[in-house]
């Protein structure tokens, strides 16, 4: 009943305050478009208006990134459809699935299932939140030291390697090349300058946004402008053809398994919806009668990945408010407008300004409510977009990727990485490798190698330490079954039956 | 039976050497940290162990079963297929990788020269500008035959011009590059777009968030870019 209680005064604050509801609807609306156009992110938004946040209060701040947070994870799954370039990586998977369905003309059941998935997993995983935070916070807190989070993240990243790249090998070479990208920069213990190269731009590291912009979107428009340039290249076809409720009500347990899925990846530190939704769409997968069609336009490949993604948000504030740890790239810019305001995410947040918790769950509740509305009306005006010729929207997405990445930190040298990794990426792809392999290892590395760290030091050294912690140890065992399997598969089980591509 | 196509061959050189290339870097950094018995060295080392072991394993995976996807990944089949043939020749990439590496020149090549022949600050702007000329000019030759390794090199070319020649003076030049590289030859088309993305990309971005785009730093494109930036602000 308390919960309830804060709720509405949550609400009500939200709502009573005219400046708030304007910011409301700005992230509404801004973190759906910025999701949906090819090319730029939610975070490519939230990278331009972190430094003005510090104008705002600190409560519409963190309203205003939460919202564009919720919203964004959608809006990257219209471009995920229609374009096959991924908003962000938590719509990767979403990809997989959305993109044959669009080139099979059945792009309008794509993003229809999308909006209706990406709304239930997000106000379920909402309301979860607002009740759950404090007691799963203290469970986590005992519960999920250094050993556990670093055998999640090797377990997320055993399981990630048999996703999205056309062999085994590549999708592993695709995750160490990314872990390795991780590396340069300073080492998490230590501070020390590795592979820096002598050049003071590598000592800091390489900064995710201009390598996920160049993976995902530049990459993509060198992959589209080859077909161009060959005559290969084919518009998607237009449809705007909703899926009827009945239609995903065959797939109730598919969202059930993903909202759970998606919370329970959303809730630890530095995974978010990433893993959640690589998860939701590996499981959807795995228990699928028609696992094989699976990635050839599947609609349960949608769905699981949205539901996942979008339960992932909610969850991804408690760790964030709970324990001050982000949960992904965009939880991590809200820390920076917690520091903006001389604020500290953590448990004294809950006890100094309870007002800011309510309205950010508030503001989060409706948000995901609001995908529903404006997610069937914006769909609409985005497959519009499938009209412009692609020589006029390539030149918009090269410099609105341009933008994106100088405004993080004002460096044309991002501009220059964002661009080689473009290059790159388009080359990896062409041989099979996949970009959204590389795009999470690059995320995980530095959570994966300072948890590794943590839990050596508390571990003393001891490997065996393991043994004594059964949720790390299960993870752990976990991961090398998947990957030992994978091996295996590999070299003793025969090929499948040659799959369309390789007629070609 | 060997299944194995010289890009096979090529693929798991290009790891090995990369593996060899990073692990005889770590020594640079092999410090002690003494809270932390496995120093700054440990973490990647293994990372580089694996990426080893795994292109020896796609080699002889590969030896075996040629191109197949394996069976036990899902969604191989949302990546296209092999890229076309026109453009895996030795001479597509060769002529790929001049066209890559023009934009590398400029960053590194005219400030060397400048400083080994004493060229004063004042100067370097234009003899900048006659450089960045020179290459344009080989990148128009090569792409010419080349529009593929155009498209992939003309991003490149463009960021690494745009600290001295900004933002605003270089994005209508690019505009008007990508469209024509993807295939666009109708002018009136190109007359109306270009000025169109141009207009809303600053209306917004410099407009409406004053985000700084780079403005250079030679003139006259610096004056443009502050002159540009002044009217809209």
């Amino acid at each position: 009943m308390e919960t309830f209680n804060n709720f509405l005064g949550g609400t009500a604050a939200l709502f009573g305050d005219p400046i708030g509801v304007l910011i409301f609807f700005g992230g509404v609306v801004g973190g759906m478009l910025f999701g949906a156009i090819p090319g730029v992110s939610m975070l490519t938004l939230a990278a331009i208006l972190l430094p003005f946040t510090a104008h705002l209060s600190a409560e519409h701040g963190i309203m205003l990134f939460s919202v564009i947070y919720c919203t964004g994870v959608y809006g990257g799954a219209i471009t995920a459809i229609l374009f096959n370039i991924p908003g962000a990586p938590e719509n990767a998977p979403t990809a997989f699935d959305g993109y044959p369905m669009t080139q099979a003309g059945k792009a309008g059941k794509a993003v229809g299932a999308a909006v209706m998935c990406s709304a239930i997993g997000g106000t379920v995983s909402c309301v979860i939140m607002m009740f759950a935070t404090a007691p799963i916070a203290s469970w986590a807190i005992s519960a999920f030291g250094p050993p556990e989070i670093f055998a999640l993240v090797f377990f997320g990243l055993a399981v990630a390697a048999s996703v999205g790249a056309k062999t085994f090998w590549k999708g592993w070479l695709s995750i160490m090349a990314g872990l390795m990208i991780a590396v340069v920069g300073l080492d998490p213990v230590g501070g020390i300058e590795r592979y820096n190269f002598d050049m003071p731009y590598l000592a800091a590291g390489i900064h995710f946004i201009p390598t996920i912009l160049g993976f995902f979107a530049v990459s993509e428009i060198f992959v589209q402008a080859e077909k161009k340039a060959t005559g290969a290249y084919k518009a998607p076809k237009l449809s705007v053809d909703f899926p009827t409720f009945k239609e995903l009500w065959l797939h109730k347990i598919a969202v059930v398994r993903s909202i759970i899925i998606g919370f329970f990846c959303g809730i630890l530190p530095g995974i978010g919806a990433t893993l959640a939704a690589f998860m939701g769409y590996n499981e959807a997968a795995r228990w699928s009668k028609d696992r094989i069609n699976f990635g050839k336009g599947k609609i349960e490949g949608v769905i699981s990945s949205e539901t996942a993604n979008n339960s992932a948000t909610g969850a991804a504030m408690i760790p964030l408010l709970a324990l001050g740890l982000p949960g992904g790239a965009l939880t991590a810019m809200m820390v920076g407008v917690f520091q903006m305001h001389d604020m500290e995410p953590g448990p004294l947040v809950f006890i100094n300004s309870p007002d800011l918790v309510w309205v950010v769950f508030a503001a989060m509740f409706f948000a995901n409510l609001s995908i529903l509305l404006v997610g069937f009306l914006e769909a609409k005006t985005i497959v519009n977009l499938l009209r412009i010729p692609f020589q006029f929207l390539a030149p918009m997405i090269l410099l609105l990727a341009t933008v994106g990445s100088y405004a993080v930190r004002g460096l044309v040298i991002d501009v220059v990485v964002m661009f080689v990794a473009g290059v790159a990426g388009f080359f990896l792809r062409r041989s099979g490798y996949s970009v959204a392999g590389i795009v999470l290892g690059l995320i995980l590395g530095k959570i994966g190698e300072q948890t590794f760290a943590q839990a050596m030091q508390m571990l003393h050294f001891e490997f065996s330490g393991f043994l004594n912690r059964p949720i790390a140890f299960g993870l752990l065992i976990a991961g090398a079954v998947t990957i030992a399997g994978s091996v295996y598969g590999a070299f003793f089980k025969k090929p499948p039956a040659p799959a369309d591509s390789e007629s070609a | 039976m060997s299944k194995l196509k010289f890009s096979h061959y090529f693929e798991v050189f290009f790891w090995l050497v990369l593996v060899a290339v990073f692990f005889g870097y770590s020594f640079e950094f092999n410090q002690n940290i003494e809270i932390y018995r496995y120093g700054a060295t440990l973490w990647p080392r293994v990372i580089l162990l694996l990426i080893a072991l795994a292109a020896i394993g796609q080699f002889l995976d590969q030896r075996k079963n040629g191109d197949k996807a394996s069976s036990n990944t899902m969604a191989a089949a949302h990546e296209e297929p092999d890229a076309n043939p026109e453009h895996t020749g030795f001479k597509w990439y060769f002529s790929t990788f001049v066209l890559l590496a023009i934009p590398f020149i400029y960053m590194v090549v005219p400030e060397k020269i400048a400083a080994m022949r004493g060229i004063e600050e004042a100067a370097l702007g234009q003899f900048k500008l006659i450089s960045a000329a020179i290459l344009f000019v080989l990148y128009l030759i090569i792409a010419w035959r080349n529009h593929v390794g155009g498209i992939l090199a003309l991003p490149i070319l463009f960021a690494s011009l745009l600290e001295d020649m900004g933002f605003y003076a270089l994005a209508p030049v690019f505009i008007v590059g990508v469209m024509i590289l993807m295939g666009e030859r109708r002018s009136t088309r190109i007359a109306l777009i270009t000025p169109l993305i141009y207009g809303v990309l600053l209306a917004f971005f410099v407009s409406l968030l004053y985000v700084g785009l780079p403005t250079g730093n030679i003139s006259p494109f610096y004056d443009f870019g502050n002159w540009l930036v002044t009217l809209l602000q």
